[in-house]
């Protein structure tokens, strides 16, 4: 019985891995240092040809709100500081070792461990990382989430940094109890007097197209009534880089979310420096005056695709989405105000708030399911302050209230025509 | 322990090969034979055609020994050996031993006139808490479940500070946010105490390594986790005994085996014997000592706390007990068990009397020191307790405080100043001036 049970589990936890391989035939480049990042592959092709993507040095070493650790403090904004800087093309799953390998050298305190990191993980962010900081600072340990978070727990409490990782963020529920009882409330039920923000918790999140129930969830909402915690997601290598480096280095435990399927499809130039990027502030990534578009991780390029869509609808939805609506209100011309939370717990209400004010209209897109998700907490808080300035209901584009099904994934999660039908409907009303 | 010693002196004859003590003798006779050569890939042990199964890691069948140095009325039991103790040591020994019931009945007490809201004494395990906790260095790390103020008080920690956290006054070094008992302090190297039960397992190993990790502290210090028999079935043991036995971290876990988790007997805790038997399976160096037995307990702390740091892995100490007071203020231990069996072991074997017969064997004590002891702790405890009783709470905006390091998120900002609008609108209200009135600044700190 016991035997079975460890074998159903360990198998699935592989195959997203094995069937990532499969999409991915320069296999060769999961060697780092890697002279060429592997093509980019994954669920979603548009990703790939995001334009949200930095494909030059320039636009890299100017993504908004990047600090470099060795820009000198009150020298001119960093964005300025570009000469003599360097990127490289990464895809995110090397941003975020490259992260962490920036993290060990800058900080002797430092250990990253998790199941399997030490050959390089399941999904390659350790590769290498062994190898040259030593078994004693990137470890495997047993298969045990709740001893994975509890050790990152005592090795943050005594000031250590703990860079700990769950191998899927659906099996991050054996850790809740550490996490939620101890790590959040470690410094408040001390006055103080002890605290864990050394820590950082990685896991990869969201679906990947064949993850079924238990290599596909979503679990960050789970998170939000978890005082004390940080929740970051990012969208791509530059953000994993930055925000994961900004993560290990805030004073509080951070849970960060890696949305797995863009692990190798989302490719882009990344300095090779160390930076950071601020935790809490949500970035605008299209601004605009007539919707607002809020989302974070894999779903960003959902409603990218879906913005276009808007603009330029196929034959197939042309039907669907009119010239105008009414008297004025512009639908295909509509302009679309997309923002990146980023950061989940604490959350940056004033960009959000900021955006809906002037639009009037709020989308809210996320895959986790839509009852107890991130959006119904956004959408409380908009409709309070922008009551008045409302337009239309703050309309949710979440997951189905049930499992990831397998063979469901199309239809249970956000994609571009929901996401445009969402746009439609709330530009509409 | 011994049955394992005699049966590894039979290992010799197979060459490189440590099997381990369950196998009987037919066993090892086919082991001889040649089979040992065909080992399996993953593993030592050795291939037996004998279809035989287990259940004890003593090898016959008997439960693992207790360790014990002291009878019952406080001689050295036929060959044991009397641990290196100084009069001084041993005395202050005592003198914690006997100050942690002083201080347990008067907080008892407080707690049942409704002075404080909860309490949990330690009595019965005096010797159990302050011997482990003498045998520890004051720089280990010491993480516990709740049941051991004793060691706090062995490192000398303020009566002052352990009354300040029950009664949540504005001197307790965690802001009145913890229910009573549960202490903490960085300079006492002791990790704050949490509800959740078992939660510390892990963590120990972690501040285990941590400290390996520190040369100024590498080979010096080691972390000392306390958690009873029933937090031991909690999945966080089995994590944390892993852990540190694995990833090799110096962590002495000690067990207090007291024969209960509030109602449920250990008996309906585990089948197997006791929480000892459970060390080998982790590859972890184990001991079962008399707990109530201060200088056995004190012996085999110091020397797990020696394996700890020669060998840099965990240790498991299992320490048996008997939890005499009930669990806790709110729990009648009469309601599932017989107040006789209680009183019974009450009086046939108390740690404390135990001790002090060792103590007046040596010459150490006598009757007239008992009696001035008894009367300087009551007044010490007295003393403390009267202090912390008048003190007010810690300011009202501490609620708000050490939630998040760095500036406060916005949404803590707008609940303390939707607190802070409705006191002042409803600061009139009985409810509420009462309850403004016992905190440091009465809420000024929050209304302005």
């Amino acid at each position: 019985m016991s035997l079975t049970t460890t074998t159903l589990r360990r198998l699935p936890r592989r195959l997203p891995l094995l069937s990532q391989r499969r999409t991915n035939t320069t296999a060769a480049a999961d060697n780092l240092p890697a002279a060429e990042p592997p093509q980019a592959g994954g669920s979603i092709p548009t990703v790939a040809k995001s334009a949200f993507m930095r494909n030059t040095r320039e636009q890299a070493l100017r993504a908004p709100g990047i600090t470099f650790a060795d820009a000198a403090p009150g020298s001119a904004p960093s964005g300025n500081l570009v000469g003599g800087r360097e990127t490289r093309k990464m895809n995110m799953y090397q941003a975020i070792r490259d992260a962490m390998s920036v993290c060990l050298a800058t900080d002797d305190n430092a250990v990253v461990f998790g199941e399997d990191v030490a050959f390089g993980g399941v999904f390659r962010c350790t590769m290498g990382l062994a190898e040259e900081f030593g078994r004693e600072r990137v470890f495997n340990t047993p298969l045990t989430e709740q001893g994975i978070a509890g050790f990152a727990i005592g090795l943050a409490s005594m000031g250590h940094t703990a860079v700990a990782e769950m191998q899927f963020g659906d099996y991050i529920f054996p850790a809740f109890d550490q996490l939620v009882n101890e790590a959040a409330k470690f410094r408040y039920r001390s006055g103080g007097k002890f605290d864990v923000g050394g820590l950082t918790i990685r896991a990869p999140c969201m679906a990947v197209g064949h993850g079924g129930l238990y290599h596909s969830q979503s679990v960050e909402h789970f998170f939000m009534g978890a005082h004390g915690l940080k929740v970051v997601i990012p969208r791509s290598p530059i953000q994993a880089k930055g925000l994961l480096l900004a993560a290990i280095r805030d004073p509080n435990p951070v849970i960060f979310l890696e949305p797995k399927t863009l692990y190798r499809s989302a490719v882009e130039q990344v300095p090779i420096d160390d930076f950071t990027l601020p935790l809490s502030k949500a970035e605008i990534l299209t601004p605009g005056s007539d919707v607002t578009v809020l989302t974070y991780g894999t779903p960003v390029y959902h409603c990218e695709s879906a913005i276009h869509l808007l603009s330029s609808p196929p034959p197939s939805l042309a039907p669907h989405v009119p010239q105008v609506q009414g008297a004025q209100q512009k639908i295909r011309g509509a302009s679309v105000e997309l923002i990146d939370l980023r950061t989940i717990v604490p959350w940056d209400i004033e960009t959000v708030v900021q955006s809906v004010e002037k639009t009037g209209r709020l989308v809210i897109v996320h895959e986790a399911g839509r009852q107890g998700g991130i959006g119904g907490e956004i959408a409380a808080e908009v409709q309070k302050r922008c009551f008045l300035k409302l337009k239309a209901p703050v309309k949710r584009v979440a997951g189905t209230d049930a499992p990831n099904g397998l063979q469901y994934e199309k239809f249970q999660l956000p994609d571009q025509v929901r996401i445009l039908d969402a746009i439609v409907e709330t530009l509409s009303y | 322990m011994a049955v394992v010693c005699k049966l590894r002196s039979i290992i010799p004859e197979v060459p490189n090969l440590s099997p381990p003590s369950m196998f009987r003798p037919t066993a090892f006779s086919t082991l001889r034979r040649g089979f040992a050569t065909q080992l399996l890939p993953t593993s030592k042990s050795p291939i037996s055609p004998s279809l035989s199964f287990f259940n004890s890691v003593t090898g016959d069948d008997t439960q693992i020994p207790t360790y014990r140095v002291l009878d019952g009325v406080g001689k050295p039991i036929e060959g044991a050996e009397i641990p290196e103790i100084t009069r001084d040591f041993a005395r202050k020994m005592y003198e914690k031993m006997c100050l942690l019931p002083q201080m347990d009945t008067i907080l008892y007490n407080s707690q049942r006139q409704g002075k404080i809201s909860f309490y949990m004494t330690s009595h019965g395990e005096e010797a159990a808490i302050v011997g482990s906790a003498a045998g520890l260095d004051f720089e280990d790390e010491a993480l516990a479940q709740y049941r051991e103020a004793g060691l706090l008080l062995w490192r000398d920690y303020p009566l002052d500070s352990i009354m300040a956290q029950c009664f949540g006054s504005h001197e307790d070094s965690a802001k009145g946010r913890q229910m009573p008992v549960h202490y903490g302090s960085k300079e006492y190297h002791f990790h704050t105490i949490s509800s959740p039960l078992a939660t510390q397992i892990p963590q120990a190993a972690g501040v285990a390594f941590a400290l390996r990790r520190t040369p100024s502290r590498r080979d010096k210090s080691i972390a000392a986790c306390y958690f009873g028999e029933g937090a031991a079935s909690e999945g966080d043991f089995h994590a944390g005994m892993l852990l540190a036995s694995t990833i090799p971290s110096p962590v002495l876990f000690i067990a207090r085996n007291n024969g209960f988790a509030i109602s449920t007997p250990a008996a309906e805790q585990y089948h197997g014997d006791g929480i000892a038997s459970r060390g080998p399976g982790y590859g972890v160096d184990t001991i079962r000592v008399d707990g109530n037995d201060a200088l056995a307990v004190l012996a085999a702390t110091r020397e797990a706390r020696k394996r700890c740091l020669k060998g840099g892995r965990a240790v498991l100490m299992e320490v048996m007990t008997y939890r005499v007071g009930h669990h806790s203020t709110s729990d009648d231990s009469f309601a599932y068990r017989a107040r006789s069996e209680v009183e019974d072991r009450k009086r046939i074997d108390n740690p404390i009397a135990r001790f002090r017969l060792f103590l007046e064997s040596q010459g150490w004590w006598n009757g007239e020191e008992e009696e001035e002891l008894k009367t300087r702790l009551k007044t010490e405890v007295m003393k403390a307790f009267k202090k912390a009783e008048s003190a007010p709470r810690p300011p009202l905006g501490e609620m708000f405080t050490d939630i998040y390091a760095g500036e406060m998120p916005w949404n803590l900002k707008e609940q303390k100043e939707e607190l802070k609008q409705l006191l002042n609108k409803y600061k009139d209200y009985d409810g509420y001036k009462k309850e403004l009135a016992k905190f440091t600044k009465k809420g000024e700190d929050v209304m302005q």
